[in-house]
């Protein structure tokens, strides 16, 4: 039996301060172990190689993106390390360098050639970006490439985000379950598409100001307070937007519309819509 | 935002505090009342409040959905709470009574302790009713009393051993029934 005797002035923000004391809002539970970007990219290109080689040879024909089959994806993904590495090295001919274009011999590069190859080539490839990578201490050191202009740190995420989003391009066109990083991974790939939503805002052309409450659920999720800036409107513009954190990295990767996502609004349900269509730009083929 | 309990433990997990803030306001006045029931309506059912909440929140694993509603979850961990609380004050004063008949003699207690003594331990003095006699009689010895396990034995007649186990026994059935009612729906 309970009593429905009416709460206490002021228990509410009692509560809710010594919880936020136990438990900084934003962290996720249970925490991740934090990992360095070297690490998830290594780990990414780890996953992407143990897919491969599971692959048979009628597996490396098929149709993955653009008119690439399996093997022109890795191609593909054979030039952008070796633009990585120019990047690494200060080259600046591949800053601006279209992502597609720059890669595109390495990936015709393929035909004809035997998957093992191929898979030996591109392995070899990320080994090379890894001993260039074990020499350098700044992460924080601003790089560009493709495009891109941003610390080493976030271009070493953005690049686990690429190896994971072709290794799920390559499991779907095999018949196979796509694959979910492992939470260490997947904490700094979303926290980095959390941030960068801001940018994609901008370059979207949205132009009301407002302030984005951004919950991704499920394990390497969180929680993230986002200020988009823009025309300032009468009073606070709130937008509380909920969803699966692997979910919103495939939005951010351009592999699933925000029609696809459950979604969970609270605020202008357009302007959200506005956002996630924004998010999904983030990605590089 | 709408939600079902599924979505707000995932929120919780994801440190999202708008749900913790949905969370109290659905249930706050439902895990109050159910404090309040065991402890009486003084501060000490704004700490069990306080206890479960950060508990929720320090912990959202806890919770499993699957295993019934965030509501039930709440009012039992409250009511669990509210007990552990008077369990610790019951103890807490017979310490303090012990002390004051060794030491000062017999002082009488604070009207503020006499009036959280008889709130807080209703509950349980109910439950000591319902023991057997023999278990009944350890059992305010050695809470009320204060008595040791030695002193029961001396002051029931029966050897320290048996003593124990009695009492062993008589906190087992008193535990078996204040988790029955613990269990009552809301």
């Amino acid at each position: 039996m309970t009593t429905s005797a009416p709460l206490p002035a002021g228990l509410r923000a009692r509560v809710l301060d010594a919880s936020r004391q136990a438990r900084p809002a934003g962290r996720p539970f249970p925490e991740v172990p934090a990992i360095s970007p070297v690490e998830a990219f290594s780990r990414a290109a780890e996953a992407l190689y143990q897919t491969l080689g599971a692959l048979d040879a009628a597996g490396w024909r098929r149709p993955a993106i653009r008119d690439l089959d399996v093997q022109g994806l890795v191609g593909h993904l054979i030039g952008v390390e070796d633009d990585m590495r120019r990047c690494l090295a200060g080259d600046p001919a591949v800053a601006q360098a279209d992502h597609v274009a720059s890669t595109r011999a390495a990936a015709d590069r393929q035909a004809g050639r035997g998957p093992e190859e191929t898979l030996d080539e591109w392995h070899h490839a990320v080994g090379r970006t890894l001993d260039q990578l074990a020499g350098v201490d700044d992460l924080e050191a601003i790089v560009a490439l493709h495009g891109m202009r941003l610390p080493l740190r976030a271009l070493l995420i953005a690049r686990a985000f690429e190896l994971w989003t072709h290794e799920n391009d390559i499991r779907l066109t095999s018949g196979l379950e796509l694959a979910v990083p492992e939470p260490a991974t997947l904490h700094l790939m979303t926290a980095l598409a959390a941030n960068l939503l801001p940018h994609a805002a901008r370059s979207a052309g949205m132009r009301q100001a407002a302030q984005v409450h951004l919950v991704l659920t499920g394990p390497g999720g969180g929680t993230w307070d986002v200020e988009l800036d823009g025309m300032p409107v009468p009073g606070p513009v709130q937008l509380s937007i909920v969803t699966d954190a692997v979910g919103f990295c495939r939005l951010a990767a351009n592999r699933l519309t925000p029609d696809e996502l459950e979604l969970h609004v609270t605020g202008d349900r357009d302007q959200a819509a506005e956002l996630l269509a924004a998010a999904s730009t983030l990605a590089l083929d | 935002m709408g939600g079902t309990d599924e979505l707000l433990a995932a929120r919780l997990a994801a440190g999202d505090d708008y749900a913790l803030a949905e969370v109290f306001d659905r249930f706050g006045t439902v895990v109050y009342g159910a404090a309040v029931c065991i402890v009486g309506d003084g501060n000490s059912a704004q700490d069990v409040v306080q206890d479960v909440f950060v508990e929720l929140w320090s912990h959202p694993d806890r919770y499993d959905p699957a295993a019934g509603s965030l509501r039930t979850y709440l009012t039992l961990r409250a009511r669990h709470r509210a007990v552990d609380t008077v369990r610790s004050e019951l103890r807490r004063v017979a310490r303090h009574e012990r002390h004051y008949r060794l030491t000062v003699g017999d002082e009488p207690r604070s009207p503020g302790e006499e009036v959280l003594t008889a709130d807080m331990a209703s509950t349980v003095r109910a439950a000591i009713e319902q023991l057997p006699a023999a278990q009944r009689q350890v059992v305010e010895l050695a809470y009320f009393e204060g008595l040791t396990y030695r002193e029961v034995a001396l002051a029931v007649g029966i050897p320290e051993g048996t003593a124990k186990s009695r009492l062993r026994l008589a906190l087992a059935k008193l535990e078996t029934v204040l988790d029955r009612q613990l269990l009552e729906p809301p």
